[in-house]
């Protein structure tokens, strides 16, 4: 290839739109699919409406989310459509109204079920960002564009806010539901660690697997305060015979001889004790059958969470969760055994990126919740005020609309994060582009972090290597190289399974069902 | 305003006050929650109480007469219904009534506990070990008896509710002891074999007799506590219940006053000053008004401190209490309203007690009680007492002004007309003073305030100024605009070392920044790219008067740091004097005039010679050496190389250079300061500035990327020494991996193959450094600024030209990566320099994209590191300043702090400052050229001088018996 052909493939390449592209595509995929997902997670929304006798229950069936193109309430009641330009110029949001088919369903007791009120209902307004395919100035040509008082040349990917652009800062987190061995320290001794950071559905939990100094394995997740026995715990997982146990961790003569040391200094057998043992560390000084309840809850909700999967059985899911903590505990010991280097945390395959779209979601989900429970409220009362009820009542718009569109004005995220919006830096042209392809790692600026604040050699072709602040946040804040491409999230891990499994990739052996585990 | 003198505080007592105490300080007792009636006047014996001192202008206090602003205020008091507790002693309470008997109050240890505890407090306090240790052991040995040893009441154990209340709490049998029993007797419903327990078992099993069980079971004998005991034991259960009896305010006030004050001492409390039944507060003093002013809205409404409320709430609770109870309330009433008052009084003392809600106001803003004034960092003691603010200060950004002298600044026209110094008026200055009120506070050289004899102050307006310069009379204080030559003190943040902060004399000059000359840069670490500097204008004759002595830039120009001068040519200043001496270039005479326009020379001395047209020449040098005091004498080596001759003022050899003139230690500033005086070297440097400016300026400098470009034939000398260091390296690595490689001592071989590899690349990048050196001309404008000192490094240019060498993170080459690789172009395992990031290429030859990328690596670690450091320091500095902060050099020479302990005898053990000591190499102070300096100074014959120092008069103050001693003798006594 010539010169010159190469220099127009570039051009096209490195055309105007591409510059927030990674914003566009996240944003789009969040409202095509993302806020559906949100919904269907949460299905209903329960009330206690018949709790008291003599009373059916009620609940409401959340179905279809539907989003307009950004419009306008005028004073008179007239709604119009609303261009980025005159949202600046107004000081008011750049948002689309959402609609949502909600059923209030009554009965289930005594009587049969009936659908008492089901109407689609606007739920509340969603910002949209300029230039996503829910943007109204999508599609226009320059000429179009400068009619309705746009540049043509403003690259969009930020948001409209109360008149106020701003930014979603794509943040740079540890990569979940990934085994990562280290090493660390713990009462002067160096230990080995397996840490995965289990997430599913806005949920994170940390699980670490830690070989102490004596060369016990113990476990440790959120809900449980200090740690668990490995053995204990896979046992109550399901995975009792020791050989079994064993053989799930390694058939190496090495650490079998590890797993030995582990195993005979495991205090419970069958799984019932397991089980018994753990509800006495989630649940002490409780009765014996809480304590059960309370452990058997504990495993299946808060360890290891991303290991659930719709449809899978319950059982299923606990051996899963079984076998992930033997590799685990298999990484901890290799680590231990110098057949392996503790994993580099800034390995940029160890990173995953939240773009805009990944942080509308955490905002909508906690959002929709917030709906929710406003329309419990207002359901219960509108029962207990004998009205009729009807879904059109009970839904207050105003909720969903000032949870989103609150947090995009101020930077303070759900989760406590803060700065995740930030204005838009309109300095000049390349302050504006620079702002848009920023990157943050949440990693505290007051500590050093020499590690973390180095140029990685993985950051090749992803992370301009020179552009980043002095100062507190140098290394920390990034910006994306030119030819950076973004993967997303694949839709149906279904499929993709089966497209993994048609090249090759074979499950664990002994398990009926081909689910290889999420890395 | 009468003037008090100044009090010593002999010392500060900490002790609780005695309610006597409370009400013999009171101005007056408050009984009315209201503050102000109808008109607006403060109601009697209410919260605004005149007696309580005045925060309204024109009223009297009732109490000491005074007017608001001398009257400090006074304390009033309430008398609480019922005594409550002071929530900040709730631990001590606990304490005491924990280690005391409940009945004779005395403390539960015998003589020779009590003994030992007082002891071992006394020996803490004297090893300044923290007594509570020994408190907390009294108070756990107390415990430990279930009987007081003096009177043999049982004692119960104490249960502390937070944040104020106590209770007792003794375990009793439960009520439904029989049913409890017979429950534990039952079969176990899920356990088919379980088939009970029989009374006779259970009569067996603890060993009581089936009778007694038999009644106990029916409910009708209660078992004893031994019983009880075996009974719990055969059967695995508890039958008791706690019985908790609650101790009201007034109960642990009636035991705390049994504690005798004996024991109190034992308990740590000073029982001379503190007694423990205060802790009990009766009486509650009401703070000044003064203290919690009450604040007049726009509208006229009035709003009250949030201490205000508070006491509001306090007085109306108190007034409710004593209301219901004269009334015979019924108990549960009072004992609400007993924790309603307790509740008031613990917030208005302490607000943000964890476990009590907070107090809020009306809006829902939590009330800021006392606590909260003075706690954190924006509290009484942090915010208000160690923090300042200051007046007379300015602010701006700097710019440099290469026409000013050292000691000035230029200030501008809009901040010398905001900013004042107060003269007083007196019969000498009386037409002056009258000219600046005269000229209003808009023109310039005019004043802003002025103040009469009487105290009051008056604004000098436009409109009024005429009429007002008339009235100024001796006696008056004007407040007067800055004008030129006043002396006003310059700082930058960060004040890391004394010559941070210098005096300057003041230039009013247009536009709105700060001008300094450039070079006062170094010693406040300044530069033009948007810093900011603070000024501020010194107000009393004292102040100025040090400030100018002390203070000023020129008496900075040593540095205590190093002893050497920090003021000196910088930069273009140094090629600038480089290029007037290095090659001692001649000069016409207007080409020299020119050069020396902007100095005090005037006159140029015989010319050097002629030139081929016949007209008379100066040489570099001797244009130089005008500026230097006829009679210096000095020879040094120069940083290019040479040797410099300094003979009577003449510049004979040598170039200057950065040793001979720059900031951080320039031989010939520094030698002037120490041998003439600060004076002739501040001249000596405004001089040497203008004439650099003025020698750059004649022979152009310019730096662009042609001047660092080598020949082809040297590009390819760099190539070939980098061929031969990747060929030795190549060689390392095959010894390596054959196994043959041996390690150095200390070392593993992979960490001496690394070190093996450096070692022959920084070689390599030398030897490319010096090719590229002996391909630059003499002339070069980068040699000459590396070779002056003036900018830059031979290092640079090698980089420049030749090759930029390693890239290294945290002093290794780069590892890091992908697995077992640096980056995805190179071979898992490969060790070769390329791949581990070796720049081989020169900056102006361009570097390929891998060589960047590494070069980015290595460069983000300076980054980083600049960005940690930069706050290490600060806070490091903090710590220092913070330890040292106290200590004092003394009048005696010796270093003490604030209990005047002595840390040294003498000054830095050798009472030396680092500033009057020669900095020569050898450390020798050349005794005899000063005093021969000093004495031919102060006389102005040499006939004056012999009769001075020939001059023998006889011994003195010999005793009568001893022989008169030669002057040998005390020569040699040393």
């Amino acid at each position: 290839m010539n010169r010159s052909d190469r220099r127009v493939i570039s051009r096209e390449y490195f055309s105007d739109d591409r510059l927030a592209e990674h914003h566009f595509r996240s944003f789009n995929n969040f409202l095509m699919r993302g806020m559906q997902e949100v919904v269907d997670e949460k299905a209903t929304i329960d009330t206690d409406i018949g709790d008291k006798e003599g009373q059916e229950p009620v609940y409401v069936e959340l179905g279809d989310i539907r989003i307009l193109t950004p419009r306008v309430r005028e004073a008179d009641g007239s709604e119009e459509l609303l261009y980025p330009q005159e949202a600046r110029l107004r000081n008011i949001t750049y948002a689309a109204p959402v609609f949502m088919e909600m059923s209030i369903i009554r009965g289930g007791e005594e009587e049969p079920e009936t659908v008492v009120d089901s109407t689609e209902t606007k739920v509340g307004r969603m910002p949209i960002m300029v230039g996503s395919e829910k943007c109204n100035i999508t599609g226009f040509n320059d000429q179009e564009l400068i009619e309705i008082g746009e540049d043509p040349v403003d690259p969009g990917g930020y948001f409209i806010v109360n008149g106020s652009e701003r930014v979603l800062m794509t943040s740079e987190d540890l990569a979940p539901n990934k085994i990562l061995a280290e090493y660390d320290t713990k009462y002067g001794d160096e230990i080995q660690v397996a840490k995965t950071f289990s997430q599913r559905r806005g949920y994170r939990a940390l699980v670490l697997c830690e070989r102490n100094r004596s060369g016990l394995l113990e476990v440790s997740f959120p809900s449980v305060s200090g740690s668990v026995d490995f053995i204990t715990l896979v046992r109550a997982l399901g995975l009792e015979s020791d050989e079994e146990i064993v053989h799930r961790v390694s058939d190496d003569p090495e650490i079998v001889k590890f797993m030995l040391e582990n195993l005979e200094e495991a205090d419970v057998q069958t799984q019932e004790e397991a089980i018994e043992k753990l509800g006495k560390r989630v649940a002490s000084g409780q009765g014996k059958n809480y304590q059960l309840k309370r452990a058997n809850y504990v495993i299946d909700r808060y360890l290891l969470p991303h290991l659930h999967e719709d449809g899978v059985e319950e059982e299923d899911v606990r051996i899963n969760k079984a076998f992930y903590l033997c590799r685990m505990a298999e990484a901890c010991f290799e680590l231990a055994l110098k057949r392996r280097e503790s994993d580099d945390k800034d390995h940029y395959a160890n990173k995953r990126l939240k773009v805009s779209g990944d942080l509308m979601k955490d905002l909508f989900r906690t959002a929709l919740n917030k709906l929710a429970r406003d329309v419990k409220y207002q359901l219960e009362r509108a029962n207990m005020r004998n009205r009729n009820l009807t879904v059109n009542t009970v839904v207050r718009s105003d909720v969903l609309t000032e949870r989103l569109e609150h947090p995009i004005a101020t930077g303070n995220w759900v989760g406590g994060r803060s700065g995740v919006s930030q204005l838009v830096d309109r300095t000049d042209y390349m302050g504006v582009l620079s702002h848009l392809r920023r990157l943050r790692s949440p990693l505290s600026r007051s500590q050093p972090h020499f590690e973390a604040r180095d140029l990685h050699a993985t950051q090749w072709g992803r992370i301009c290597p020179s552009e980043t602040p002095e100062g507190p946040n140098c290394g920390l804040v990034k910006n994306f190289a030119q030819a950076m491409e973004l993967s997303q999230n694949i839709e149906d891990e279904q499929s993709l399974k089966r497209e993994l499994a048609s090249m090759g990739v074979e499950g664990i052996p002994g398990v009926n069902r081909t689910t290889p585990a999420d890395d | 305003m009468s003037i008090q003198s100044p009090k010593e505080i002999g010392g500060i007592s900490f002790g609780l006050m005695d309610p006597e105490t409370y009400r013999d300080m009171s101005a007056t007792k408050v009984i009315t929650a209201d503050t102000y009636d109808d008109d607006g006047y403060p109601i009697d014996m209410g919260l605004m109480d005149p007696r309580l001192g005045v925060i309204d202008p024109g009223l009297e206090c009732r109490t000491c007469g005074r007017h608001s602003g001398s009257c400090n205020g006074h304390f009033g008091h309430i008398e609480l219904a019922a005594p409550v507790i002071h929530v900040g002693f709730t631990k001590l309470i606990r304490r005491l009534l924990r280690s005391t008997c409940r009945q004779c109050g005395r403390l539960a240890l015998n003589d020779e506990q009590k003994e030992e505890f007082r002891d071992r407090l006394v020996r803490a306090k004297e090893l300044n070990e923290d007594p509570n240790d020994v408190l907390k052991a009294a108070v756990r040995q107390a415990r430990k008896s279930s009987t007081c040893p003096h009177c043999g009441e049982p004692q119960a154990d104490i249960k502390h509710e937070k944040p104020t209340t106590y209770y007792e709490v003794q375990n009793v049998l439960s009520g439904d002891y029989s049913e409890r029993i017979a429950e534990a007797m039952q079969p176990d419903p899920d356990d088919e074999d379980d088939v009970g327990l029989s009374p006779q078992d259970l009569a067996d099993k603890a060993e009581i007799s089936l009778e007694r069980v038999n009644q106990m079971l029916a409910g009708e004998f209660r078992p004893r506590k031994d019983d009880r005991r075996s009974l719990e034991k055969a059967l695995g259960i508890d039958l008791t219940e706690e019985d908790m009896n609650k101790l009201m305010p007034s109960d642990i006030r009636d035991w705390f006053e049994d504690i005798p004050d004996e024991d109190i001492e034992v308990l740590g409390i000073n029982s001379e000053k503190s007694r423990p039944e205060w802790i009990i507060l009766t009486v509650l003093p009401v703070p000044p008004v003064t203290a919690r002013p009450s604040i007049t809205l726009d509208n006229g409404q009035r709003s009250e401190d949030d201490l205000t409320h508070k006491l509001v709430d306090i007085i109306r609770i108190n007034q409710r209490f004593m209301e219901n109870r004269e009334a015979g309330a019924p108990q549960l009433i009072i004992e609400d309203l007993w924790e309603l008052l307790q509740y008031h009084v613990t917030t208005f003392i302490d607000n943000e007690i964890s476990g009590t809600p907070p107090a809020r106001h009306r809006s829902g803003r939590p009330l800021k009680t006392l606590s909260q004034r003075l706690k954190g960092k924006e509290g009484r003691f942090r915010g208000s007492l160690s923090g300042k603010r200051v007046n007379f200060s300015a602010r701006t950004v700097i710019s440099p002004d290469p026409t000013l002298s050292l000691n000035e600044v230029g200030v501008p026209d809009r901040v010398a007309t905001e900013m004042t110094i107060t003269i007083n008026v007196t019969e000498r200055n009386i037409e002056e003073a009258q000219q600046y009120v005269s000229n209003g506070p808009e023109n310039h050289p005019g004043s802003n305030y002025v103040k009469r004899p009487d105290g009051r102050r008056l604004k000098v307006t436009e409109k009024n100024c005429e009429e007002l310069a008339t009235k100024v009379e001796a006696g008056w204080e004007v407040n007067r605009h800055l004008v030129d030559g006043d002396i006003v003190i310059f700082n930058r943040q960060p004040s890391l070392h004394r010559m941070s902060i210098m005096a300057h004399e003041v230039v009013v000059m247009p536009y709105k920044t700060f001008r300094l000359n450039t070079v006062v840069c170094p010693p406040y670490n300044a530069d033009f790219d948007g810093d900011e500097m603070n000024l501020h204008a010194l107000q009393t004759e004292e102040a100025r008067a040090e400030a100018r002595v002390l203070m000023r830039v020129q008496e900075q120009i040593l540095s205590p740091r190093f002893g050497e001068n920090i003021i000196g040519a910088i930069q273009d200043h140094i090629s600038g004097t480089y290029l007037l001496t290095h090659e001692n270039p001649q000069f016409s005479e207007t080409q020299a005039l020119d050069l020396l326009r902007a100095t005090r020379v005037d006159a140029l001395p015989d010319p050097d010679g002629e030139d081929e047209m016949g007209s008379p020449y100066w040489t570099g040098q001797t244009i130089f050496s005008l500026l230097l005091p006829g009679d210096l004498n000095l020879e040094f080596t120069s940083s290019t190389g040479d040797t410099v001759i300094v003979e009577n003022g003449q510049l004979l050899e040598g170039t200057i250079d950065e040793d001979a003139v720059g900031a951080f230690g320039g031989e010939i500033v520094d030698t002037l300061v120490k041998q003439y005086s600060e004076r002739r070297a501040r001249i000596f440097v405004n001089e040497i500035a203008s004439l650099a400016m003025r020698a750059i300026m004649h022979f152009g400098f310019s730096i662009g990327i042609d001047d660092e470009s080598i020949p082809p034939e040297a590009d390819e000398q760099v190539d070939e020494a980098i061929r031969n260091a990747y060929e030795r390296i190549g060689g390392l690595i095959q010894t390596y991996e054959n196994g043959e490689l041996e390690s150095l001592p200390g070392r593993t071989v992979d960490e001496t193959l690394e070190m093996k590899i450096m070692q022959t690349l920084g070689k390599a990048r030398d030897s490319a450094g010096e090719i590229a050196e002996d391909h630059f001309t003499e002339d070069n404008p980068a040699v000459v600024m590396a070779r002056s000192g003036a900018r830059g490094s031979m290092l640079n240019l090698t980089q420049m030209a030749g090759c930029v060498g390693q890239q290294a993170v945290r002093g290794e080459r780069i590892n890091r990566g992908y697995e077992d690789r640096t980056l995805a172009h190179y071979k898992p395992h490969d060790l070769s320099a390329e791949a581990h990031g070796f720049v081989e290429n020169s900056y102006r030859g361009g570097l390929t994209p891998r060589e960047f990328f590494f070069h980015a690596m290595g460069g983000r670690e300076g980054l980083v590191d600049t960005a940690v450091r930069t706050s290490k320091s600060g806070y490091l500095q903090r710590r220092l300043i913070n330890a040292l902060s106290e200590l004092e050099a003394q009048y005696d020479g010796t270093v003490r702090d604030t209990s005047d302990t002595i840390v040294q005898f003498e000054y830095g053990e050798d009472g030396t400052s680092p500033v009057r000591v020669s900095s020569s190499e050898d450390f020798d102070i050349d005794v005899d050229s000063i005093v021969d300096r000093v004495v031919e100074a102060e006389f102005e014959s040499a006939a004056e001088k012999s009769a001075f120092l020939d001059r023998q008069e006889p011994p003195t103050n010999l005793s009568e018996y001893g022989e008169p001693r030669g002057y040998e003798e005390v020569e040699s006594d040393d």
